[in-house]
């Protein structure tokens, strides 16, 4: 028997929310890329976030891996537009298992999408702290590179 | 179990009570075929060392010649425990060959049965930064390029485009695949030395510390299959790319 997705998995699959790229160089700006060794899938997800407010403006993604490594991401970015960094932090991955209804065997899926959230909002959390110490005129410091898996 | 227990652990016939090495099939006593001893490993099974570089064809010999002294035909007649027993031998030896064969997969067996955590699980981000330096970064950027070929290749760029892209993007995959090939043979050939200079049956290396030679030979394999899975990907899209191009 073939595996099945839920309809929630195949809306988002079919329709995903959004794929694309925001600046990684700008600082208010945070870059995740995560893998999961187990299926080689990789996973972008980016947070842009108002520094006067600490709330996520916008999210985006783009995921190289299974449908439900797709709809995990999709459903997160969904998710974190409109949150503060410290609501968007308490996104665990049974909240996108119990959403999408994962099987088992594709948990890891969305624990490579809450990874993705720590490790883009790490990667922002470092830009911004790098931005202070450096500058008090406000603009970006060159460069400023993407975070990799998991939160330093 | 005692650390030097592997090579004493014998197996008892249950016909007639005799105990035999690990690595025997027969009972030296009575000649009956024994049934599975719980402790076995596929390495003691097909009677050769711990160790990860293999003659496939003395590999095929062994395995043919088992297969052949625990086939269920020759068990016809005789009684229902020794019919059990060449069953289970069999179908253990099937799953033994099929494993010792692939070098991957014999590499993921030696991490079980020396008590390490598998590749491929999710690791903490500690973990995770293990991994080669920037490979990340390389495989989501040859990710995007491929996805961008299947692009340009659907909307009907032309072929002689859209394979001049394909195989400027397959030359830094092929380059870390042989890359990573080449480390794989290195780390093996290092643990079979390791092995050498250990001596029969050391402890398993789920019980020596992190400064342990042999340890960190296994942990360095362990990476290299996580990121081994990583260009894998990029080469099944890459030749699934290439079929489309060239059916």
């Amino acid at each position: 028997m073939t595996m099945s997705y839920s309809d929630k998995v195949l809306e988002h699959y079919n329709n995903p929310r959004n794929v694309g790229s925001l600046p990684k160089d700008d600082v208010t700006v945070g870059t995740g890329l995560v893998g999961a060794p187990e299926c080689g899938d990789v996973m972008k997800l980016q947070v842009k976030v108002d520094p006067e407010t600490g709330v996520i403006a916008d999210a985006k993604f783009k995921t190289f891996g299974c449908g439900s490594a797709i709809a995990s991401s999709s459903l997160a970015t969904e998710w974190l537009k409109g949150k503060t960094l410290d609501q968007a932090l308490e996104i665990k991955n049974v909240d996108i298992v119990n959403e999408l209804s994962l099987p088992p065997v594709k948990i890891h899926c969305s624990v490579l999408a809450e990874d993705a959230i720590k490790a883009a909002i790490a990667d922002y959390k470092r830009k911004q702290a790098e931005a202070e110490q450096g500058h008090d005129n406000g603009t970006a410091p060159a460069g400023g590179g993407t975070a990799a898996a998991g939160v330093r | 179990m005692p650390a030097d227990s592997r090579s004493l652990v014998l197996q008892s016939c249950r016909h007639c009570g005799a105990g035999a090495p690990a690595e025997a099939h027969f009972c030296p006593q009575c000649e009956r075929i024994l049934s599975v001893a719980r402790h076995g490993d596929y390495f003691t099974f097909f009677g050769l060392p711990r160790k990860l570089t293999i003659d496939l064809g003395d590999l095929e010999r062994r395995f043919r010649d088992l297969s052949r002294r625990f086939h269920p035909d020759y068990f016809y007649n005789a009684s229902p425990a020794e019919r059990l027993a060449s069953l289970e031998r069999s179908s253990y030896l099937n799953d033994a060959y099929r494993v010792l064969r692939q070098p991957i997969d014999r590499v993921e067996y030696l991490l079980k049965l020396e008590g390490l955590a598998p590749a491929g699980r999710q690791q903490a981000g500690a973990d995770a930064s293990r991994l080669e330096p920037g490979l990340l970064e390389e495989v989501f950027e040859l990710n995007e390029e491929l996805d961008a070929i299947h692009r340009a290749r659907a909307a009907g760029a032309p072929a002689d485009e859209v394979s001049r892209r394909l195989e400027a993007a397959a030359r830094p995959i092929e380059a870390r695949a042989a890359q990573q090939e080449e480390r794989l043979a290195a780390l093996m050939a290092r643990w079979d030395e390791l092995m050498e200079e250990a001596g029969p049956a050391p402890r398993p290396v789920a019980e020596e510390g992190g400064s342990s030679a042999r340890r960190q030979t296994l942990e360095a394999l362990r990476t290299l299959l996580d990121e081994r899975s990583y260009v894998e990907n990029l080469l099944q899209l890459l030749a699934r790319e290439r079929g489309e191009l060239h059916p």
